[in-house]
């Protein structure tokens, strides 16, 4: 019976296993499909299948795009680690104190003024854009990263809120009631409880806004003109102009611009795994 | 409390030290010149923008670049900011659009203060089309017919044909007695054909098949409209036109003298240069744009080097009567000042610099642009010497251009034209996949377009907007939301407890109020109330009422086709992405090794760049070679293990997944999935975030997987699942940036999602206040919807919820 129990389980993860490595090609193809593309000199582009291994992988594309005076990689970097970083910081400090009020403060109203926090992702950013650039404008913030990152300290965003939201209804009330019981108050509550219990949580948003914002191209493109202040998905830009795309410039940029945010999903998501294990209290 | 004053002041000083920021104070003149040029373009360009500063003690110049896609919606927002450039590139569509609005300034009275400028020495056509009731708007820069044969010389020599000199002509028939003055006899004798009867190389392939369609049209003297600037007729039953779209359809697909549609692929990017390169066609059609990734491509002395060079399209023989007349649709572009800038007399000597001798022979060398001043485009930095280098002497017959130029043929220049054709041009799209017969589909385009294009020219005398109604009407929204949100609690009794609790909301609270009210109300009312307007970005708004509205439920013709083609896609993309994402996430929650690595590799696509990703997609979809054809039928497509074909739909032939009217909008939705790496990582959390001993109980309780399943994974996981539920919905209604990037709509209107056609509303043909209408509409949808879903929410398991 043991046996049997044993020859099944294993079977069971060999199918797992077997099921993992094949989704697992299947989803790393597009980006090995750049990888290679980025090896490979335009000629080569041209005549051969993009997934195939180059003749002679080169990094030439790599330093062509790191050396091009025009795009400066280095400086285009900069600002976006530091739009990223901020908008952020930004994010995971207001959403998790608004997203507090709507899991765990009982006011009144909360319901539907949550429906109304959210009615802000559901109209279109093209026709709220000319208004909001106008805006901007007026506070003199066009051409500095003020609109790229300063709103993200008002709120974060509908979807940052509604996700922490989501995780601080799952911290059990036994807790927040054990803290009132001892004469806490919401912010007590808010800064001892719920966010030493909200690390994957957080780390979540963290993650999902730093990748956000460093892939952003709207924002950017309407509010930093000058080349000095951009960030990197416009600069990616200048190699895919409509008439005189060069692909294996592309390709490279765009692996150098995704190195980045695998490092920080692969560091990041450690802390994903430890959920909220103290639900165990109960 | 110490917690929240340390907030607090991080939070100020956070705000505090940027609002500093933006102090900046310039001494010299600073101009900023806004173009769409690539990488290659904009080096040349910001050399020649060094020089003109050399020259020019005092000014500075600000190179802003942006590519064509993106150009006009960032020039749009900063006119309607006040913030525009200096001095713009503009084609002739958009310079007519913008000098129609007054944002231009007119050159004529610079032109005249500047003797050493002469607009004789530029192409005339090029100068015309720049102008609107007679005055200049824009120095044109370079002129770039479609109208040029690249070809391959060691293939002519293969088929025994001479060179090509540029006298050929074509016209239905192939005439072999004419031998290369016949150029669809070349076609033919160029096309190779393999020993099983596939095609292994085509004779002629063109970049756009509709840009070789048109030439084909223009040369017999067709049109597609009346009169370019301000048409109101539409000729697309023009017999000739009927005739051209046959003609093409057929040298594709029953001739198989040039790849058909399915075979080049391309709904957006052009392939047909690098069939080229890898010998695959030996003509193909293009402007002179493409030099230079040619000339990189094949670098004397590399393998892939052959000798190549360039002549101009063939003419239309009539064979009746023997007269040959020649066409070549053309684009081309210049700088203009808007009449915004501070500094107009130096934009002037910026715009002289740029679009002048200095900045385009610059250009010419790089063998980027061809000059709109005629003698550089005869001189010896176009055309290439004795002493060019060898890289830059192909190709060697440049002056076909110059000769090119004889035969240019505009597109309208009315701002309607986009869209009207637009809709005409969807429906040819059949025509050219052997789907539908020319005359059918035109005649349905022409009715469809002429039917549009009638309620576009129906001018209504609008009254202006009356702002103080419209700002009344935008306080009482905002009561009314306010109203909605308190008044059904009003009558409830107020505890002591419960003041408390609405007391502490607020610090909560606070950082989104003030956000929302700062920079999310403003802009949301103002887009409702321009709802109600005609407002086209630049000029002042008027009020339409309900017109909008009433419109884009009984008038436009590509409303309820868009949101049949967005409601399709949400039904199935969102669950099949739920389910996918909840797979997924089960499996790495299972403690398999590796899980870091594996979890990073599904996410992997979703932090692809959306650009680079689209082109990959494409590759994959591709018929002929295409990876996922490749595995489902096997690399000559000739197996069917999985019995698809039958189910697609397809016999014989590869599917065309991106480019069929049926498999587009699947294709994306297939392409979807591989974005569930968001979804994926959201519910793993929520799984790893439910403790051990509830599955422990269960196993005691004698539950076997299933039920686990259902009694314990389920309704933990159930708060996840809901956001991910709510956001999907509400992210698949606003479903863009696939379509944009690889369809464009197409083919036939399948792909084209609502939020791409309020995108092309918005920013393509300046009707904002349309737009807004159209938004307005999708934000009720997507509320009630999300209104409906929250009634899910009593059903979700909140482990803290009392």
């Amino acid at each position: 019976m043991n046996k049997r129990n044993a020859v099944l389980h294993n079977l069971g993860r060999a199918a797992i296993t077997i099921l993992l490595a094949l989704g697992c090609l299947a989803f790393v193809l597009p980006v090995y499909t750049s990888l290679m593309m980025s090896l490979k000199t335009p000629a080569e582009l041209a005549t051969t299948a993009a997934w195939s291994w180059p003749k002679q992988p080169s990094f030439a594309n790599y330093s062509e795009v790191l050396s091009n005076p025009n795009v400066s990689f280095i400086r285009l970097f900069g600002n976006t680690a530091l739009i990223s970083t901020l908008a952020t910081l930004g994010t995971a400090i207001s959403a998790s104190l608004v997203a507090y009020a709507f899991a765990k403060v009982n006011f009144t109203g909360r319901d539907r003024l949550f429906i109304v926090m959210l009615s802000s992702m559901m109209l279109p950013a093209i026709v709220t854009m000319i208004p909001t650039y106008v805006l901007f404008k007026e506070l003199r913030w066009v051409n500095t990263i003020l609109p790229l990152t300063v709103p993200a300290f008002f709120g974060g965003g509908a979807f940052n809120i509604f996700l922490l939201r989501q995780f601080f209804m799952g911290i059990p009330k036994e807790l927040d009631e054990a803290a009132k019981i001892e004469g806490a108050g919401h912010w007590t509550i808010y800064s001892r409880v719920v966010m030493p219990l909200s690390g994957s949580a957080l780390a979540t948003v963290c993650v999902f806004c730093f990748i956000y914002h460093w892939r952003d191209f709207m924002g950017p493109l309407i509010y930093l003109n000058d080349p000095n202040t951009q960030t990197l998905e416009l600069g990616l830009a200048t190699y895919n102009s409509l008439r005189a795309e060069q692909w294996h410039l592309l390709m490279a940029g765009s692996i150098m611009v995704m190195i980045p945010l695998i490092v920080i999903f692969f560091v990041g998501q450690r802390y994903f795994v430890k959920g909220i294990s103290m639900t165990g209290l109960k | 409390m110490s917690d929240r004053s340390l907030l607090s002041r991080l939070l100020a000083s956070v705000f505090a030290c940027l609002l500093f920021l933006p102090a900046q104070v310039r001494a010299e003149t600073e101009l900023r010149l806004a173009v769409w040029d690539g990488d290659e373009s904009l080096r040349v360009l910001s050399q020649v923008v060094d020089e003109f500063e050399a020259a020019h003690p005092g000014i500075k110049v600000r190179l802003e670049n942006v590519d064509y896609r993106y150009f006009f919606q960032r020039l749009l927002s900063q006119i309607a900011g006040n913030s525009a450039p200096d001095v713009t590139m503009l084609d002739p569509q958009n310079m007519q659009m913008f000098a129609k609005r007054k944002t231009l300034l007119p050159l004529d009275p610079l032109i005249g203060e500047t003797p050493s400028l002469r607009l004789d020495d530029y192409y005339q056509p090029m100068v015309e089309v720049f102008r609107l009731d007679g005055s200049l708007y824009v120095l044109p820069r370079d002129i770039a017919p479609i109208g040029l044969i690249y070809y391959n010389k060691r293939l002519f020599k293969e088929a025994g044909l001479p060179l090509p000199d540029g006298n050929w002509t074509w016209d239905f028939e192939p005439r072999p007695e004419l031998g290369i003055g016949c150029f669809t006899y070349c076609m033919k004798a160029l096309t190779k054909v393999g020993a099983n009867g596939k095609i292994e190389r085509w004779g002629f392939a063109p970049s756009w098949t509709g840009a070789f369609t048109d030439t084909v049209a223009f040369s017999q003297g067709a049109r597609y409209v009346d009169k370019p600037a301000h048409f109101d007729r539409l000729n697309f039953t023009d017999p000739r036109v009927v005739k051209s779209f046959e003609f093409v359809a057929d040298l594709a697909n029953k001739r198989h003298w040039m790849p058909s549609q399915t075979e080049l692929s391309s709904v957006v990017q052009a392939t047909a240069v690098d069939l080229f390169i890898s010998q695959k066609v030996a003509m193909y059609q293009c402007g002179i744009w493409d030099v230079p990734r040619v000339r990189k491509s094949l670098q004397p002395g590399s393998p892939e080097f052959f000798d190549w060079d360039i002549t101009i399209a063939p003419g239309y023989k009539d064979p009746k009567t023997g007269v040959v007349t020649r066409a070549a649709p053309t684009g081309g572009s210049g700088y203009g000042i808007l009449a915004s800038t501070r500094y107009p007399k130096e934009a002037w000597l910026l715009t002289q610099w740029m679009a002048g001798e200095p900045g385009m022979r610059a250009m010419a060398k790089a063998g980027i642009a061809q000059p709109a001043i005629r003698r550089l485009a005869q001189g010896e930095d176009w055309i290439p010497g004795p002493n060019t280098p060898i890289e830059q002497r192909y190709p060697a017959n440049a002056i076909a251009t110059d000769r090119a130029t004889e035969y240019v043929v505009f597109p309208p220049t009315a701002e309607y034209w986009t869209e009207v054709s637009g809709l005409a041009f969807s429906k040819t799209e059949p025509i050219y996949l052997g789907t539908s017969t020319a005359s059918a589909a035109l005649g349905e385009g022409q009715r469809i377009a002429t039917a549009r294009l009638k309620t576009i020219l129906k001018e209504d005398k609008l009254p202006p907007f009356d702002w103080r109604i419209g700002a009344v009407s935008g306080i009482l929204i905002l009561l009314a939301t306010v109203g909605w949100v308190y008044y059904p609690d009003l009558r409830t009794k107020r505890t002591a407890v419960q003041r408390q609790e609405n007391r502490a909301s607020i610090g909560f609270l606070a950082p989104w109020i003030i956000g929302t009210l700062l920079f999310t109300v403003g802009p949301m009312v103002y887009s409702f109330l321009m709802s109600f307007s005609k407002w086209d970005i630049i000029q002042p708004a008027e009020f339409r009422g309900f017109g909008n509205y009433q419109e884009a439920v009984f008038q436009d013709p590509r409303f309820w086709n868009s949101v049949k083609v967005t409601f399709v896609y949400t039904v199935v993309s969102v669950p099949l992405g739920m389910i996918f994402a909840l797979a997924l996430a089960l499996l790495l929650n299972t403690k398999v090794k590796g899980m870091p690595v594996y979890r990073t590799f599904f996410y992997l696509p979703a932090l692809a760049s959306a650009v680079a990703s689209s082109l990959i997609w494409r590759k994959i979809f591709q018929p002929e070679g295409g990876l996922l054809n490749t595995v489902l039928f096997g690399s000559d497509s000739s197996q069917d293990f999985f019995g698809l074909k039958m189910i697609l739909g397809v016999n014989g032939a590869p599917p065309n997944w991106i480019g069929s009217e049926t498999l587009a909008l699947p294709s994306l939705i297939i392409m979807s999935l591989w974005g569930v790496g968001g979804g994926m990582v959201i519910l793993l959390a929520g799984l790893q975030a439910i403790p051990e001993f509830y599955y422990e109980a269960a196993t005691l309780d004698g539950a076997g997987p299933w039920h686990k399943f259902r009694a314990v994974t389920l309704p933990l996981v159930s708060p996840s699942l809901f956001f991910t539920l709510i956001t999907g919905v509400i992210g698949s209604f606003q479903v863009f940036t696939q379509a944009f990037v690889m369809t464009q709509g197409g083919p036939n209107d399948s792909t084209r999602f609502y939020m791409l056609h309020l995108y092309d509303q918005s920013f393509g043909s300046l009707r904002m206040g349309y737009a807004s209408a159209l938004a307005w509409l999708l934000f009720v949808v997507i509320f009630a919807v999300t209104k409906f879903q929250w009634s899910l929410n009593k059903h979700v398991y909140y482990e803290g919820a009392s």
